[in-house]
């Protein structure tokens, strides 16, 4: 798999100074009586704040009495947790094998060409996060890119062009 | 029981024992990388795997698999040697060859099972890791290439410490351990995962390239910091100590030690440490010879009687103690001695001498792990002996033992799964007890029952009024009293110490109540245990180095001191300037004594005022015994020879008291075995581990005097006590425990901290009646509002300018 483009200043992300922990407080109060209730706290916060934000993490540990490292433990162990805040469109291109064949590797670059950010990173202004996926599963539609939950099958680079249009004329 | 066959040898062994402890006890050894006897089992590395006829076709992890009746196990055949083979080779595919720079080299499990499964060759390749190191600390160094992950430091700081520093990061390949958002380690720096690595991943750093652990000569001793009486190995080399050496089987603490007993070792070797006698010439200190300094004290000391008078540190052996105090009160014929301020031990030779008819605590800490319920007073346990923190640790996360606190800010303690934290306004514990005592009575609860005197004396203490002094509720002061009297067994503790002005006698009588009572006295796992502050503050008592018939204590010998009534001050080890409660009178009061000798390691703030300092030797260079707070007598031997000129102050001692006329014992043996609370052991049976001195209990049930005063609310109070990384003020000269806690600091609630608009790190101005204090905040989850706390160790900002022995200082802040 080809390495995620360097990302270049103006994509460093600004973590929100201030969170507002009664977001999370919502979350525990939720699970606070149930056993092995982590995962579902920390699968709720990402829910609601969309990443899990570090002081976050600080307040989940003194409320459910876990050490902070356990709960990074967690985190960094399930690909489904993320530390830093995400778009509001999650870009995701299948790199697997039908799609490679297909021209998964153009795909890819079409959308950096447009929105400067490779794998794994997410625009300054939190509207795009892309992701290079291994399978999706529909290779029978290959190439293969997917927003959010919407599918696009047959990719081609007007395509790209067509959905990152489409995405950016969306209210943030 | 249960039998089975290990390698052709019958064993019986418990149900429940796993294959691997099996062995052990038949004397097979199982190669193992990620099992300790002191963690539970984890099953991460399978070099323990072994074969079991009854399992055929897998082979079977030794250290997880309970032993079955009539299993017949095999730890070394063809199958098991390759199996074991390839883990080694899989686990040398990333760990790095770098052996003969690590630190590790020689004593590393790794290498050695390498070498004894002779894995010269390695069939799989792959590129190194290339984590950074972590060299953020001055003291753990943590180098993740060289980790196995076997996870030992992991379940160490979680399961003993319960400090929870570090963890296994990411997933697969990329797994390595660390610590929340792979950040650097901040954590009590006990280097309890140090001493577990298995490998040269975690170091020591004060200890890098300065041995091979093979080269060093090992001496046992007992460390010199606080009153655990925990047991040490001394690493030393070309007459110097280097390191601590970890030892999974010294001791009733298994080797498990804090940062200071594992790091503060430095002070012994320190460049600081006086070499010759100094005697003050023209205002100047200058370097002297023994005859000369000695003979200026024996003059002064000669017929001195009661303008005399000495002060001595709990640090010093039985022994000495017994010396010095044969020095005072024969030769120089004063009853002016104490130690410690005076209060500082007022809670076990006042407190518990009268309720318990014996000046010691009645239960042991062993005792802890054996009880049923821990309650644990005005006790930040975790910070003043970590490693009976660790067995509190151990009896309520394994053991299920509850534990109940009562306590003036949250601590690490409360946070321990099912503790129960009855938070109370500073200085009202003795209420609180008796509140609770109260209710025992009331609710015919107690198994002796109370005496009218005592009965009538709590009759003003109901919950209810005690909930408006306390602040805490009437509810949770009939649930302690109930928990507590149902408890079969129960253990109480409290600190008591210099930094400790609110454990007093008091507070003592209150426990011992509780304890006489509920019927929790003079059986396992119960009773009472005064945790004293330093290494021998039980010894100090036992010895009786307190003020005679008619003598003064340590505070009126230090007002003796600036009136002139005293004459001639020996101060051995202490240093009041800095520890002792209000620093401008007792600095005026050593400035105007005429004639003071100090007796230490190093050129305190104490010393410098001398007009003679006598260089001493540390618990590393000298002969005697300590007694634990515990009661339990230790013995300690030379680990290197006196550095530079310093003399053990048995020698000391020994010659005043020949130069005054009097006739010294020859050896520490001699002088322990004329001390009466040790009649019954023999000295030169004391092996490692010690003994317990045998106490007869008398209980009396004393009524403990209590203000029912509802404090003034709105005011900013200060507490001060001690710091985790420090123990009076010669953990200062170690520069491990002086590197990770190297200044003073106040801690402050987080809504106070809103409130005065204070930042973590700023600093902020106290001032209090006695005077003003600059100080570093840290902001605090643990702190209460309006309380402040402050550590008392350091010099350069001394805690005592403003606070004058009180329990809590009334203070105002200014930022």
């Amino acid at each position: 798999m080809t390495e995620a483009v360097a990302v270049t200043e103006n994509q460093e992300i600004e973590v929100e100074a201030e969170v507002d922990l009664s977001i999370a407080d919502k979350v525990i109060e939720r699970y606070k009586d149930i056993p092995g209730n982590l995962m579902p706290v920390l699968q709720g916060i990402q829910d609601d704040y969309g990443y899990v934000p570090r002081v976050v993490v600080d307040y989940v540990a003194e409320r459910l009495n876990v050490y902070p490292s356990q709960i990074y433990g967690v985190l960094t162990f399930y690909a489904q947790f993320h530390l830093k805040p995400r778009g509001k469109y999650i870009i995701r291109v299948c790199m697997g094998t039908a799609c490679h064949v297909l021209g998964a590797e153009r795909i890819r670059e079409s959308f950096y060409d447009r929105i400067k950010i490779g794998h794994g990173e997410t625009s300054g202004d939190r509207r795009f996060t892309f992701e290079l996926v291994a399978c999706l599963g529909a290779c029978g539609m290959a190439p293969l890119a997917m927003v959010n939950d919407e599918t696009y099958g047959k990719m081609t680079v007007q395509k790209v062009e067509e959905i990152v249009k489409e995405y950016s004329a969306l209210p943030l | 029981m249960v039998t089975l066959t290990i390698d052709d040898k019958q064993v019986a062994v418990e149900k429940d024992t796993t294959i691997y402890d099996a062995a052990k006890k038949a004397g097979v050894v199982i190669p193992i990388l990620c099992h300790d006897k002191k963690l539970k089992p984890f099953g991460a590395c399978r070099m323990c795997l072994v074969e079991v006829e009854q399992m055929k076709g897998r082979l079977i992890p030794a250290c997880t698999t309970p032993v079955t009746e009539g299993m017949i196990v095999r730890t070394s055949t063809p199958p098991v040697n390759k199996a074991r083979k390839l883990v080694l080779e899989l686990l040398l595919v990333h760990h790095p060859l770098d052996c003969p720079v690590c630190d590790k080299g020689g004593d590393c499990e790794l290498q050695n099972l390498a070498y004894d499964y002779k894995i010269n060759t390695n069939r799989l390749t792959d590129e190194k890791f290339h984590h950074e190191i972590d060299y953020n600390n001055p003291l753990i160094e943590r180098d993740q290439n060289r980790c196995i992950l076997c996870g030992k430091c992991v379940r160490i700081c979680d399961e003993i410490v319960s400090r929870g520093a570090l963890t296994f990061i990411n997933r697969g390949i990329k797994t390595k351990i660390g610590t929340e958002f792979d950040g650097p380690l901040s954590c009590e720096f006990c280097g309890s995962c140090v001493s577990v690595c298995p490998v040269g991943a975690l170091l020591p750093r004060p200890f890098k390239f300065k041995s091979r652990i093979w080269a060093l000569t090992k001496k046992t001793s007992v460390c010199g910091y606080c009153g655990t009486g925990c047991n040490v190995t001394l690493g030393v080399k070309d007459n110097k100590v280097l390191t601590t050496v970890y030892d999974e089987n010294q001791g009733f603490h298994n080797g498990q030690l804090c940062v200071r007993g594992r790091f503060g070792y430095q002070f012994i070797n320190s460049e600081k440490r006086l070499k010759t006698p100094l005697i003050r010439k023209n205002d100047q200190l200058v370097e002297a010879t023994w005859d000369e300094a000695l003979s200026l004290v024996a003059q002064r000391l000669k017929g001195a009687g009661s303008a005399a008078a000495a002060l001595a540190t709990p640090r010093m052996t039985n022994e000495e103690l017994f010396l010095l105090k044969q020095l005072m009160t024969v030769q120089v014929g004063s009853q002016n001695i104490d130690h410690s301020a005076g209060y500082g031990h007022s809670a076990v030779s006042e407190g518990l001498a009268k309720s318990l008819g014996v000046a010691a605590s009645s239960a042991t800490i062993l005792d802890i792990q054996k009880s049923d319920l821990i309650l644990a007073i005005k006790t930040d346990v975790y910070e003043t002996h970590p490693v009976v923190g660790f067995e509190i640790n151990m009896a309520v996360k394994n053991k299920g033992v509850a534990l109940q606190i009562i306590s003036d800010k949250k601590g690490k303690l409360s946070r321990l799964p099912g503790a129960n934290l009855l938070l109370n306004k500073p200085t009202t514990e003795v209420v609180l007890l008796n509140a609770v005592a109260k209710v025992m009575i009331d609710e015919n609860l107690t198994i002796t029952s109370a005496t009218p005197e005592l009965a009538s004396a709590l009759n003003e203490f109901t919950p209810e009024k005690a909930a408006l002094v306390t602040g805490v509720t009437a509810d949770e002061i009939k649930s302690l009293a109930r928990a507590y009297a149902a408890a079969d067994k129960a253990v109480i503790l409290f600190t008591a110490g210099l930094s400790y002005p609110g454990a007093d006698a008091q507070l003592a009588h209150a426990a011992a109540n509780l304890a006489i009572l509920g019927g929790k006295l003079g059986k396992e796992g119960s009773g009472i245990l005064a945790l004293q502050e330093k290494n021998n503050s039980q010894g100090a008592i036992d010895v009786g180095f307190v003020p005679g018939q008619g003598g003064l204590d340590a505070l009126r010998i230090l007002e003796g001191s600036a009136t002139g009534t005293i004459k001639t001050l020996l101060i051995a080890g202490e240093n009041p300037v800095v520890s002792y409660p209000a620093k401008a009178k007792i600095q005026k009061a050593l400035d105007s004594v005429e004639f003071l000798v100090v007796a230490d390691l190093f050129l305190t703030e104490t010393a410098q005022l001398a007009d003679v300092v006598l260089p001493v030797c540390s618990y590393a260079e000298k002969v005697g015994t300590f007694t634990a707070t515990d009661r339990r007598v230790q013995r300690i031997n030379p680990a290197i020879p006196p550095v530079g000129q310093s003399r053990s102050e048995f020698k000391v001692y020994s010659e005043l008291i020949s130069m005054l006329g009097g006739q010294p014992v020859a050896t520490p043996a001699e002088a322990f075995a004329q001390i009466p609370a040790y009649s019954d052991i023999k000295y030169n049976e004391l092996a490692e581990g010690g003994t317990f001195s045998s106490i007869t209990l008398q209980p009396v049930q004393i009524v403990p005097k209590a203000n029912m005063v509802v404090s003034d609310s709105g005011n900013y109070v200060l507490l001060t006590g001690a710091a985790l990384y420090h123990c009076g003020t010669m953990s200062l000269y170690g520069e491990g425990t002086l590197a990770v806690s190297s200044e003073a600091y106040v801690e402050v609630s987080r809504a106070d901290a809103v409130k005065l608009k204070i930042n973590d790190g700023d600093q902020v101005k106290l001032t209090s009646t006695d005077g003003v204090i600059e100080l570093k905040a840290r902001v605090s989850p643990r702190m209460v509002d309006g309380v402040f706390f402050a550590p008392y160790h350091f010099a350069d900002a001394s805690i005592n300018t403003i606070w004058s022995g009180s329990t809590v200082t009334s203070v105002t802040v200014a930022k």
